[in-house]
Order: C-alpha cells, then structure tokens, then sequence
C-alpha cells in the first residue's frame, strides 16, 4: 500500500509549501504559521524526552525562557549583541542549567524528575519576578525588527532542523535504540552494557537546548518579555498536551499535535480573547487522550501489531476492565 | 498570579518589631507557622499514602484543597452557615468523586499499554490543569475569604498573639491526623493500606485486592484534602490559582521526607509551615515561593531521595 | 585475559573451578532483617555451565543482581574475567562481558523483536549487528515475528527474545534466571541447543534452575545455595547422592 515514493512525495510536499508559504498569506497568517512552526518544534522538543526517553519533564517552559532571556539580555543595552550571536549563549546557559537539574534528579525514578523540573520551572519565574536584571514582573524590551518573513524563514529553519534531528537521532541510530531500550526496561538496558543515567542526560540537555533556541526566536520576534509569557506552567502544559495529542514518542505526532492546537489556540483566541477556558480544555485534552486514545493521533494510522486491537478496543477495555490480568 | 494572600496576612498582623520585642515576633512566627503546618501535613500525608499505593504523584492534590475551599465559600455566602461547618461535607463530597476517580487512576497506572507511570502522572496532571481552568472558567480570578465564628478573634499567651482561627484550624487538623493515624496503625485495613504501601507484590500475595484499596485510598485521601482545603480557606482566603501553591507544598513535604514517607511528612509539614513563616516574616512574603522552590530545588539535588528517612 | 584468581583459603574448596573466569568471596548483602546473600563463596570456570539451585528465597536471583551489578554488596569480593567488580555499575559489568537473563522477561515492550536484539548490539558490539540479528533471528525461530512488539509476543517467545539479546551481547559468561521455565518443550529445545552452540564458542555460563532434568542434562557442576550461602557443590550425581541435600532441598515438588 505504501510506495516508496509516498514516502518522498509528502516531506517534499511540505517543504514546498512552507518555503513558499509567505507569498501565498497575509502577514497575519503568515504569524499564526511562524507561530505554528514554532510549538511544533517545542512539541518535538518535549518529546524527545517525554517520547523516547520517557521521562516527563514538567519544566520545559524553564528552558524556553533561559533562551528567551539570555536574548533579551544580551541584544538589549548596554551589550547589544546582534541577534545570531545571542542564541550559542542562550544554549550554553541552558545546557548547563540542563546538567544541574537533571544529573542527580535523572538517575531516580520519573516522579523525583518530574518535580525537580516543575520546582526548577517554578523557581526561575520567582526568580525573574523579583530580580532588577530580568525587569522584574514587567519584563524586557528587546531591539524591535519588524521583518515577517526573517521571524517566519528563521523558525522554518529551527523546526526542520528539529524535526531531522529528531528523525536522524532517534529513529535511525544506535543512539535512538538505547534511548528506547531504557525508556522501556531500564535494568535490562543497565544490563546490555548502556550508561542509561549519560544516555538520559544527554537527551534531556539535547531537548532542553532545543527548546532555549525557540526560546530566543520568540523573544526577538515579539520584542517584549515577561516572566509569565516565558516562564508560565501553560507553555508546558501546551507542550504536553500537543505531544500527548499528537501521539507521544511519535515522529510526525509532535509536530501534528503542535500545529493543530496551535490553530485551535488561536481560533478561540478570535472568537473570545484570552480565555481561561483554554486552560479547562487543555486540561481536559490530557485526560481524555490518556484515557481514550494513548498513543494518540499518530497511532490512529499505524496498526503496529495485529494483536493489540485498536485503539478503542483497548481504551474500552482499559475503562472496564480490572488490568491485573496476568501476560499471555 | 494574583496575590493568594497567604503570606501577606502573616505579615500584616504583626506591627513593625520594636526594641526588645524581637524574641517576641521569633516566638510569633514560629508559632504561626507550625500551626500552619499542622494544616499541610493533613493532606500531605494523604498525598503520600496516595503515591505508597497507587504509586502515582497527583499533581491535583491542590485541586482538592482549592476545591475544599470553594465548598466553604459557597455554604458560607449561599447558606449563611459556619464555614466550618463544610468540613464534613468536603469529606463526604470529594471523597466519593475520589473513590470514583481512583479506579481510572488505578487502571492507567496498570495498564499492559505502553508507558503507564507517564500515563498515570500525565493524568493527574490533566486533572489539575482540568480543575484549575475549570474553576477559572466557572468562578474567576476574585479571591473570596470564608467567614466562620471564630474569623477575627485571637489568642493570647504571655507575649505570643495567633488567631483563633489558625489554632482551631490546628485543632482540626490534629483531629484528622490523629484520626488518620488511629485508622492506619490500629485496624486491619490500615494494616493492608500500609503494607501495599511498603511493598505491593507481598500484599497481592496476602491477598489484599490492591484495585479496590486504590479506590478507598483515593477517596479517602481527597475527602482528607478538600477538609485540609476548608480550613485553608478559612484561614486565608481562595481562589482557582492557590492550588498550584498547595501542589508545591505537597511535592515541598515529599520530597523532604521521602516519597511515601507518612511519618517524615508530619515532621516535613511542620517544617515547611516554619519556613514560610519565617520568610514571609523576615525577608518579605513575596519571596517565600522562591524560598520554597529553592528549597525543594536543592533538596532535589543533594539528596534527592529525600533528608527525613522512610518512617512509616 | 588470564584468570588472576588465586587459590583463596576458602571454607568450601570444592567451589573452586580450575581456571574461573568468575570468582565470588565472601560476599554479604542484607535487606534489612534478609539476609539474601550471607557469606557466598563460590566460582565459574571457564567454559563451564554451572547449575544453581536451591528453595526459593535461598538468594539465588540476589545473587544474580550482585554479580551484574544491578544490587550493590554489602561486603565481599567478586572477580570477573581478571577485574574486581564488586560495587561496580551494571553497564560497566556488561561492557566487561557478561550478560544476564532476568527472571521476568524483561522486554522493551514497545520496541520491535528486531529492534531488541540491536539494542543488545547498541553498545559496544554494533559492527554487523543487523547481520547478526538476522543470524539470532533464524537461531532462535522468531523471525516470523521479528516486526512485531515485545509486548504482543508470548511468554515462551519473550524468553526467547530476552536469551536471543543475551546472545547478541557476545558475552564471555552467561547468567540464566529460569529461563526455561514454563516454556513449551519446542522453545525449551531451541534455547538448550542454542547453549550448546554457545559454549562451544568458549562461553560460560551459570543458570538457575527449578528443573533437575534441564539441569542434570546441561550442567557440568551444580552449585546448592540455603539461605544467602552456598551449602554445596559438586557434579549432578555426588550431589544426587548426598540424600540430606536431596531431601532438604530437592526432594520438593517442581
């Protein structure tokens, strides 16, 4: 059913289109796509660690806003550096804040990350409240550069880069397979001779750097900042839905998921402003997908194995019954 | 965020420290906060036999607590009764939507699906985020304080003057805790509760049926912390965006004593009331959030399973 | 790569294998008031398949954890293949040759079958790992299944996974936690030949056992464990023999 050509004609389908996107839209649109691209790329971002490595990080936000800030900070006064240079030291910062969270944190069982990541995340937004540099509540101005297209080209590069790394990485190396392999059975994974705490420390400072460049795009685009608009619970809780949405530890999931809440988002936004009830859908949206649709839409369209039914069989099953039953 | 008013009314009561009244404000302050924290350590002992059984961190703990809250408010305001007079009420209510809820957490966390520790933390996480914009959506950002009989009397001891209300919140709190105690180290099924906590595989052989216990525990544990949040309620005042403050603090007294640890989070509450206290006092109230994050952060990092070892 | 171990006044000499590749001493590890491994003393020789057997809860899967490395002693030595490895990670311990079976499957269980066996290959032994995973395929009868999920495979077909990983790692000595147990006669038969294949590459091995028929045909020397020690050890037939340790610890229903 599937040719090797279908293979090739969608990549370069999308390619086409996103290269040739801003002739065909208004500048309006052409932001809600710049926008698009980037939540994609952060939803990839977030489950490279959520996905692969299956550690949930409940801090990602965190990293965004480093890249964010370190931005903002060195392209406003009195450093003034110009925007390209800004990002390796945003990935800097990050990275070596990724190493502190997550070296002690990452060897213990997934709930200890989960909140190290969510207090780290926390602790930064108190921080960039009550600190002079970061402008307090009020936030960062940055230089204004009003060009459309560089924000749209630049997050079109930043997304595919995303996204290949992410195909080449953990979907077509020895690194994906012992990311997996510990996701799934770590002792077993201890026992095939892989360093799981390095391996896991590497793919968290991988997704969190990821995460720090779209940081810094977004900072420069919008020109302003504030602790809540880089740092809120809502930038992850929008990653985790998207991820969850999309089909966690998927390849095209992330990226479906992002793109598709994004215009939703955005949607709402239009018809009734800035609305708490986003955050009740959000919420609701995860546990509806945990509950009904675990692998989520990515795994609406890959049956990968003929005993497990589908989705809906399980999901019913998993609401009735007891779940003790022993292996076959 | 607006101000939830948690430390802020610490602060206000006590007048600026004269010459020679700093022992009194020490005294003061670390009065309060363990009275407060006498308070967290009801539902954050819930939260810890939550994840001893179910082995799932519920992010929606502070759900319950705004939601303990919110019942007072409404039976205070619509009723015109006694907001304390909730308590049973937030038992009985969010006790059984727990008991229903905690099947579907037992379930996922179980399931032969792919992942199921995520799922389960994934879910919990839903929950608050559902709760909490869900509150928004409903009620709005406004704060409401919950009036009861004791609202604004105090009491005085030699130098030291507290709140009625957070002394018989106390009261209360010893009350469930005691209670909780009683229930767990001296019948049965707290003996089956404890044991599945310390080890599942054993009680699934001693056969106890570990997906009802999940169910009971459950309920009881958000019955625990919605009466947790009446008290809260009445002691400060609620809104939808206290909730992640009480998540924090439940992760805060885990990860201290240890996830799982019932005993060590008695004195890990106690402890995180302290803190806060003092830090609202002497430092200023809006960086006692920092202060906890901080705290938890670097606990996290130096020794990460927890300084009060397992009691239990 | 010469053995190092030196003859040791141990307190049981006939645990001792002319040429051992694994020499454990004394080795202590309580779990509180448990004493799961309580003074173990014994050794591996060098293309040997050494049996371990014992009631349960007598420390045998403990000790497995101790020698990989997956539960750290309390005291005591252990020397693998010339190293000290006593307390060492368990992904070192494999990177110096040995793999392990664990008593549960121990799946990835959202990775494909293939996709298990390179795993094993992932570290360290990558060179013509498709190959070889294509050659462990055929060996162990799974390549009808060798795109689905470890998870929808059957108990029988994930011991077999989890020994074909094992084969993958191209290990010096092997450790088998019942990994016969329960299978059906046809996968047992294809896991004992592939042993045979594999010892005869020079490997060692040392397995844990409920079934004295599996043992009495596979294993050079048996290795009786009680309560966190080793009682005795000796070939099948001297331990048959020995009526005490047939009574106390054999003589039960499988």
């Amino acid at each position: 059913m599937k040719s090797r050509w279908a293979g090739l004609i969608i990549p370069v389908a999308i390619v086409v289109v996103l290269a040739l996107m801003p002739t065909f839209v208004n500048n309006y649109w052409l932001r809600i796509a710049t926008g698009a691209l980037m939540w994609a790329g952060l939803a990839c971002s977030w489950n490279m660690l959520g996905g692969y490595a299956g550690y949930i990080n409940f801090g990602q936000s965190a990293f965004f806003g480093l890249g964010a800030y370190t931005t903002a900070l060195l392209m406003g006064d009195p450093i003034n550096l110009p925007f390209f240079v800004t990002i390796p030291a945003g990935i800097a910062v990050t990275a070596i804040c990724a190493v502190v969270v997550g070296g002690p944190t990452l060897r213990l069982r997934g709930a200890y990350f989960a909140i190290a990541t969510w207090a780290f995340a926390e602790a930064l937004t108190q921080f960039a409240n009550v600190m002079n540099f970061t402008g307090g509540i009020g936030g960062l101005n940055l230089p204004p550069f009003l060009n459309e297209r560089f924000f749209y080209y630049t997050m079109v590069g930043a997304a595919v880069l995303t996204y290949l790394i992410t195909w080449a990485l953990f979907e077509h190396s020895r690194f994906g397979l012992k990311v997996k392999a510990l996701r799934d059975h770590e002792a077993a994974a201890e026992a095939m001779g892989i360093n799981t705490s390095l391996v896991k420390l590497q793919t968290f400072v991988l997704s969190a750097v990821t995460a720090s460049v779209f940081g810094a795009i977004f900072a420069y685009w919008v020109t302003f900042i504030n602790p809540k608009s880089v740092f809120g619970g809502d930038i992850t809780d929008q990653m985790v839905v998207m991820v969850l949405l999309g089909g966690l530890g998927s390849l095209r999931g992330p990226a479906i998921g992002g793109v598709g809440l994004f215009v939703i988002n955005r949607l709402i936004w239009m018809h009734w402003g800035d609305t708490a009830f986003y955050i009740a859908i959000l919420g609701a949206a995860i546990v509806l997908v945990v509950l009904f649709l675990p692998d989520g839409i990515a795994g609406l369209f890959t049956r990968r194995s003929t005993k497990s039914g589908t989705v809906l069989d399980k999901a019913v099953g998993k609401l009735v019954g007891g779940g003790e039953g022993g292996r076959g | 965020m607006p101000e939830s008013g948690f430390a802020s009314i610490l602060s206000n009561k006590q007048s600026e420290p004269k010459n020679g009244e700093q022992l009194d404000l020490f005294l003061q302050t670390l009065i309060n906060g363990l009275l407060i924290g006498g308070v967290i350590a009801t539902f954050t002992i819930g939260f810890q036999l939550t994840f001893g059984v179910l082995h799932v961190i519920d992010f929606a703990v502070g759900g319950w607590v705004v939601l303990g809250g919110y019942l007072a408010y409404y039976i205070s305001a619509l009723l015109k009764l006694d907001g304390f007079l909730a308590i049973p009420v937030a038992f009985l209510l969010f006790g059984a939507i727990g008991y229903l809820i905690g099947p579907i957490l037992y379930n996922v966390r179980n399931s032969r699906t792919a992942r199921p520790e995520l799922m389960a933390l994934a879910l919990t996480f839903g929950l608050f985020t559902l709760l909490r914009g869900g509150m928004l959506t409903a009620w709005g950002f406004n704060t409401h304080s919950v009036p009861t009989a004791l609202s604004g009397e105090s009491l005085t001891i030699g130098p030291v003057t507290v709140p009625m209300i957070r002394v018989a919140a106390a009261v209360f709190a010893i009350v469930i805790a005691g209670g909780l105690f009683l229930f767990l180290y001296r019948t049965r099924y707290g003996l089956a509760i404890r044991a599945t906590a310390e080890n599942r595989q054993n009680a699934a052989l001693m056969g106890v049926n570990i997906r009802r216990l999940s169910a009971n525990v459950y309920g009881l544990y958000a019955g625990i912390t919605a009466m947790a949040g009446v008290l809260m309620a009445a002691i400060f005042s609620v809104n939808p965006e206290v909730g992640l403050r009480y998540t924090l603090f439940a992760f805060f007294v885990a990860v201290l004593a240890g996830l799982g640890s019932v005993g060590g989070a008695l004195v890990a509450a106690l402890m995180l009331g302290t803190i806060e206290a003092f830090v609202s006092t002497y430092v200023g109230s809006s960086y006692s959030l920092l202060a906890i994050f901080a705290t938890l952060f670097l606990v996290l990092l130096v020794s990460p399973r927890g300084i009060l070892k397992r009691g239990l | 790569m010469a053995s190092t171990s030196s003859p040791q006044s141990g307190s049981a000499p006939e645990n001792r294998a002319s040429d051992a590749i694994l020499a454990v001493r004394d080795l202590y590890r309580h779990f509180g008031g448990i004493k799961a491994a309580n003074g173990v003393t014994l050794e591996v020789g060098r293309r040997e398949i050494a049996g371990l057997i014992g009631p349960n809860g007598s420390g045998k899967s403990t000790l497995f954890s101790l020698v990989a490395g997956t539960v750290k002693p309390d005291s005591g030595q252990i020397s693998f293949d010339g190293h000290e490895i006593a307390g060492m990670n368990a992904h070192r311990i494999a990177r110096l040759g040995l793999a392990r079976t664990f008593q549960i499957p121990a799946m990835f269980d959202n990775m494909t079958v293939t996709e298990n066996l390179l795993a094993a290959a992932a570290q360290g032994h990558w060179h013509g790992a498709k190959e070889r995973a294509a050659e462990t395929l055929a060996l162990l009868k799974l390549e009808p299944v060798a795109e689905n999920r470890a998870s929808d495979l059957s108990g029988g077909q994930q011991k077999l996974l989890e020994f074909g990983r094992v084969v993958m790692r191209q290990a010096s000595l092997i450790l088998l936690d019942e990994v016969t147990a329960g299978v059906h006669p046809n996968i047992r038969k294809i896991i004992l030949e592939a042993i045979a294949r594999l010892r005869e590459r020079g490997i060692s091995f040392l397995i844990i056992e409920h079934d004295m028929e599996m043992v009495r045909n596979v294993c050079d020397r048996i290795i009786v464990m009680d309560a966190g020690r080793v009682v005795t050890s000796g070939a099948f037939e001297d331990i048959v023999r020995n009526s005490e340790v047939m009574q106390t610890y054999l003589g039960r229903p499988q």
